[in-house]
């Protein structure tokens, strides 16, 4: 049983988080200014990242060592890009393997589309307050859990696996609630920000790949 | 363990078949059912797209939600077999059933004379032998 990926979406139909694991196609870097900051580091446009990289050492904040008159005493190896936890840099695309053919904002608001048409659906039919709760075709199995609040966890899965959705309400239980709800510097409801933070990242990352049907 | 319905989807993406069988689903007018079939048929082709791997991905092929489920049998032709049945019917008779059904559809329909292709289905044959094979 593999898991290949995790998108989180707000009640604005924002894509406010995105985390992947064995997923063999790269997706393509969005469109700048497509997706908003910090939804995944894995995902934002390169010329972003080289704008970044240009910052020398004599701008780091951290540096206090360089002189004015041009002779540098010591020199602060470190530039800013280094405090920044390895989950969160790119990952290296490896060479040759295609992606879905569509950049990752066009990606992001098929699978929200998806979602969404399948949950009205649902409801129509059964003509209750019904959830949809997962689909499966011939390559992948896409799991929902939606809180009240509007959010909405989808988890892409091998076809093979039961329901995720306990585990969808485990992210959402534990590292959900712990580092962002009640995380003070992140914004939750905004229209500009996603929800990467640090913290969260690594603890579903742990959560994940510490489960038993991770391989 | 019941069917609910049965829908009939043509390759242009309209309904061509509907029926209920049990209760359990909202009882919907006609033309609810056609616009639910074509957002069906467009959710199916876009699932496809939606693969992480590379390869071939067919288009979504069960949807579940909580008291019931969509099974979908999409034929080479490309007309889709929609079967709406409760959670606990296994896959394997659920997908032994679609079989039957697009058997059932090939002799009573296909070989019809008088049916067009890709039209409305209305033929008794075709009710009668669905009633024989569903229930």
């Amino acid at each position: 049983m593999t898991i290949y990926s995790l998108y989180i979406y707000d009640r604005h139909c924002t894509c406010v988080y995105y985390h992947d694991w064995h997923r063999t196609r790269r997706p393509k870097p969005a469109v700048e200014r497509g997706i908003l900051p910090a939804v995944s580091q894995a995902v934002v446009a390169p010329a972003a990242e080289t704008n970044s990289s240009t910052f020398t050492i004599y701008s780091s904040p951290r540096n206090t060592l360089t002189s004015a008159s041009g002779v540098v005493v010591a020199v602060n190896e470190m530039n800013a890009q280094s405090t920044v936890s390895p989950l969160l840099q790119a990952p290296p695309s490896p060479v040759g393997i295609s992606s879905t053919g569509l950049s990752f904002d066009e990606e992001v608001k098929l699978v929200y589309g998806v979602v969404l048409s399948l949950r009205n659906m649902i409801k129509k039919l059964s003509g209750r307050d019904e959830q949809f709760l997962n689909y499966r075709t011939s390559a992948y199995k896409l799991h929902l859990f939606e809180t009240l609040s509007g959010y909405k966890f989808v988890m892409l899965s091998d076809p093979g696996t039961e329901s995720l959705r306990f585990v969808l309400r485990q992210i959402y239980v534990g590292p959900f609630l712990e580092y962002v709800v009640r995380n003070p510097l992140v914004n939750m409801d905004s229209k500009e920000y996603g929800i990467d933070n640090e913290y969260f990242r690594t603890s579903v990352d742990r959560m994940i790949r510490g489960s038993s049907f991770f391989p | 363990m019941a069917i609910f319905g049965l829908w009939v989807i043509n390759k242009a993406g309209g309904l061509v078949y509907q029926r209920s069988f049990a209760d359990g689903l909202a009882q919907l007018t006609s033309n609810e059912y056609l616009v639910l079939a074509g957002t069906l048929h467009g959710i199916h082709a876009i699932t496809s797209r939606l693969s992480p791997i590379p390869g071939q991905s067919s288009g979504a092929q069960v949807i579940e939600g909580e008291t019931f489920k969509i099974s979908v049998l999409l034929t080479l032709t490309g007309t889709k077999f929609i079967l709406l049945t409760s959670p606990a019917e296994p896959a394997s008779s659920i997908d032994v059933l679609l079989q039957k059904i697009y058997t059932t559809y090939a002799e009573k329909v296909m070989q019809n004379p008088f049916h067009t292709p890709e039209m409305p289905i209305r033929s008794e044959a075709f009710d009668v032998s669905l009633g024989a094979l569903i229930s």
